[in-house]
């Protein structure tokens, strides 16, 4: 390979060895308690889709560049050179991983997977090899926050056209005059909380229901959540698409930041943006919080089915929200049942990491047979989950694997759950 | 059985006059003969291992494992938060007991388990075991002929590198396992090994042991005061060439140690942490 392409991507490497990646790379001992710990490894069994398999491939360069070993001794550590298979394999390990980090739960010393393939996904990018849908995607992210006024008007009236649904839901807006008088709030100075949703309306318009019904002060945000650059291992281009919202939230002076159901976006805001001058929530927290407050009631006849939860990984093990939807889920339904695994335990769904995004549908599948197979142990007629990834997997697992399930949000069932004012909450 | 034992004592006496005053066994008289040649060639070589490449192997392992954990851990943090849910009360316990206990190997094989715990309880037991040696540290009573353990403690730490070197030649293992796996396991084997033959070897003779802990201590005590002392004169056993390679072994350790992955041993701990440290606002 052309050498000075080589040398950046060493020059790159280096960029990503802070202390906690060096300990990734340095401590492995290869006993090998993470085989089965992948759903890939576990659905497709190949040692390239286990998580130390994964990790090698990146341990492997790292030993060629930056170990002594690599040059006196390349055999012992089976080193592998910048060229184009290296690449391959990277591209294979990184784009073949979710960053569920169900692997770290079960390594002895927590070695971070996600973390190892993010220097793959850096590698990828520097070599002009990432998938370029996502790269574009994230341009486009940062675009739109670059142009945002123009468009404010367009997207003000197409929220104006959802008012509609909103209300089917839930008959009033939060307040009845002022700022918070509008089904969907838009720049709404003086709201507690920004809720940022996704492109769709499914993604806005039950979460505006549930927070009129709790009288909540709150302004929709003019941007998506979705991070793509995280996707694509772009901490730059991650940054700057969260940076827009928090630019919002900071413009409007709320107190709360509430993502829509969508797992990176959550963590990337909750944990990867630092310290800010506003709280940063999950929905589901914020809808176990109106429940414990008694600020809205749930009809719990409503459901009659057994009902599962799906832990979205970015949520739970790696975003820390594992009882909240548990709470919603027993105010809503008696007929809650566990996964097995569960909580930090649970299979991913296999739709992590972008893979959603970029289609591969044929790979989803395959590689998410163990969790196809867990859903049906559960015998749960309804599958839900706080994650739109999860969701759009899951029901892409449903149909393929003929599951016979419903796949829902936790988000739908709450909206449509709803205790109505004058209506009489019945058990 | 009997007929061996007793020429090995007829011959020990046969050379007790030319060794007046020492112990007295045959390789005694063997080496005060004055070596020549190859012989003498051997000879520096010996002492070169047992004396001073003792002093500078330790002071690189020393050195090296100074500087590469302080070069691991003073890198930069990590720009944000990656611990693992659900967060524990306390952070730097919850990861001292997972490096102490292994929960997570313990829960998917338990039998990979119980070597780890044999073998990583026997490895302590190996460096102190080795520090006992010294005559100011008495673990076991200074009279004692053997080390601590008795021999045990090499079988605790032989086996167990057995079942490891064992278990990488099976499927998956096999697959996940680089030559220095392989190459770092055969080397703690062979030291092992050798450790295990020098306390077997002791009690080859009529009279017991050949080389006692005592004589060790004299070693030890030698080599802790700095006197360049030729250890020869104090160990005489026909094994002296096993524990000279023994020490040759331990010397390789210390010096691939700090660039090995037994570094686990020195991260275990601060990685875990990384795991289970929260500090964004939850
Ligand atoms: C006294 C300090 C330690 C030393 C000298 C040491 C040394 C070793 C050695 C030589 C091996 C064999 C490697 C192999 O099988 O190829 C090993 C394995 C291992 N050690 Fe340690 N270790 C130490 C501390 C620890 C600690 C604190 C942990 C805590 C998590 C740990 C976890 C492990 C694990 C998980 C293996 C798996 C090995 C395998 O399956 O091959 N060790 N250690
Ligand atoms: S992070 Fe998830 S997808 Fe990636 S190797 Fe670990 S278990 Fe597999
Ligand atoms: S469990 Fe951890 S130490 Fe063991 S092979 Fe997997 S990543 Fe390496």
């Amino acid at each position: 390979m052309d050498t000075q392409l080589s040398r950046d991507l060493k020059r790159l490497f280096e960029t990503r060895l802070n202390s906690a990646m060096k300990m990734y790379l340095e401590t492995c001992t290869r006993c090998g308690n993470c085989l089965d710990s992948c759903h890939v490894g576990a659905s497709i069994p190949e040692i390239k889709y286990t998580a130390v398999g994964r990790a090698e491939v990146i341990r492997k360069v790292f030993r060629r560049y930056f170990k002594m070993q690599g040059s006196f001794a390349p055999w012992l550590g089976e080193v592998l050179e910048f060229d184009d298979g290296t690449l391959e394999r990277i591209y294979e390990a990184a784009y073949s991983c979710t960053g569920c980090r169900r692997c770290m739960v079960h390594c002895p010393f927590g070695i971070d997977t996600q973390q190892l393939m993010s220097i793959a996904k850096a590698l990828l990018i520097g070599a002009d090899k990432e998938p370029k849908l996502l790269s574009m995607l994230s341009d486009m992210s940062i675009a739109k926050g670059e142009g945002i006024e123009e468009t404010k008007a367009s997207y003000a009236e197409a929220i104006t056209n959802l008012e509609a649904d909103v209300l089917a839901l839930w008959p009033t807006a939060a307040e009845a005059e002022g700022a918070f008088s509008r089904p969907m709030p838009l720049e709404a100075k003086g709201a507690d909380l920004l809720y940022v949703g996704l492109a769709g309306a499914h993604s806005i318009v039950p979460a505006a229901a549930i927070m009129n019904a709790a009288k909540e002060r709150w302004s929709l945000s003019f941007f998506e959540a979705v991070n793509f650059g995280a996707f694509v291992g772009d901490s730059r281009k991650m940054k700057a698409i969260a940076q827009r919202i928090i630019d919002e939230a900071i413009g409007l002076g709320v107190k709360e930041v509430a993502i829509v159901e969508c797992g990176t976006a959550f963590r990337v805001m909750r944990h990867f943006m630092g310290k800010q001058p506003f709280k940063v929530i999950a929905f589901v927290e914020l809808i176990d919080r109106y429940l414990s407050q008694g600020r809205i009631t749930l009809d719990k006849s409503k459901i009659t089915e057994k009902v599962t939860y799906h832990d979205p990984c970015q949520i739970a093990r790696n975003g820390g929200v594992i009882e909240e939807p548990r709470r919603v889920l027993r105010a809503l339904t008696e007929y809650f049942v566990e996964l097995r695994p569960t909580k930090e335990e649970n299979w991913c769904c296999g739709g992590g990491g972008g893979l959603v995004a970029m289609g591969e549908m044929e790979f989803r599948m395959k590689s998410s047979k163990v969790k196809a197979e867990q859903m049906r142990a559960s015998k749960a007629a309804i599958i839900t989950t706080a994650c739109e990834n999860c969701h759009s997997q899951l029901s892409d697992l449903n149909e393929h694997y003929a599951l016979g399930m419903k796949v829902e949000f936790l988000s739908h069932l709450v909206a449509k759950a709803l205790v109505r004012p004058g209506q009489s909450y019945r058990l | 059985m009997a007929a061996a034992a007793e020429a090995v004592s007829a011959a020990t006496q046969a050379v007790a006059p030319a060794a007046a005053g020492t112990t007295t066994d045959a390789v005694t008289a063997a080496s005060q003969v004055a070596h020549t040649g190859l012989a003498l060639a051997f000879d520096k070589l010996e002492y070169s291992v047992m004396v001073p490449l003792v002093y500078l192997s330790l002071a690189f392992l020393l050195v090296a494992l100074v500087v590469r954990i302080v070069k691991i851990l003073n890198s930069p943090p990590p720009p944000y938060q990656l611990a693992l849910y659900p967060a524990r009360k306390r952070p730097w316990m919850a990861a001292l007991g997972e490096s102490l206990g292994m929960p997570q190997i313990l829960k998917r094989s338990p039998a990979l388990w119980v070597a780890l715990l044999v073998f990583h309880l026997g490895f302590l037991l190996l460096i102190l075991g080795h520090l006992d040696i010294l005559g100011s540290i008495n673990l076991v009573p200074p009279a004692s002929r053997d080390m601590l353990g008795a021999g045990g403690v090499g079988l605790m730490v032989t086996l167990s590198a057995f079942y490891f070197m064992g278990r990488r030649f099976k499927g998956s293992y096999r697959q996940i396992s680089i030559p220095s796996d392989y190459l770092l396991l055969l080397l703690l084997l062979f030291t092992f090994l050798l450790g295990d033959l020098i306390s077997w070897g002791n009690s080859w003779t009529a009279s017991g042991f050949v080389m006692t802990k005592q004589d060790f201590a004299k070693y030890f005590d030698g080599l802790a005061a700095f006197t360049f002392a030729d250890p020869r004169a104090i160990l005489h056993g026909s094994h002296y060439h096993m524990v000279v390679l023994h020490v040759v072994l331990a010397e390789l350790i210390f010096l691939v140690l700090p660039f090995s992955k037994i570094m686990h041993a020195f991260l275990a701990l601060p990685i875990n942490a990384v795991r289970r440290r929260v500090w964004t606002h939850s």
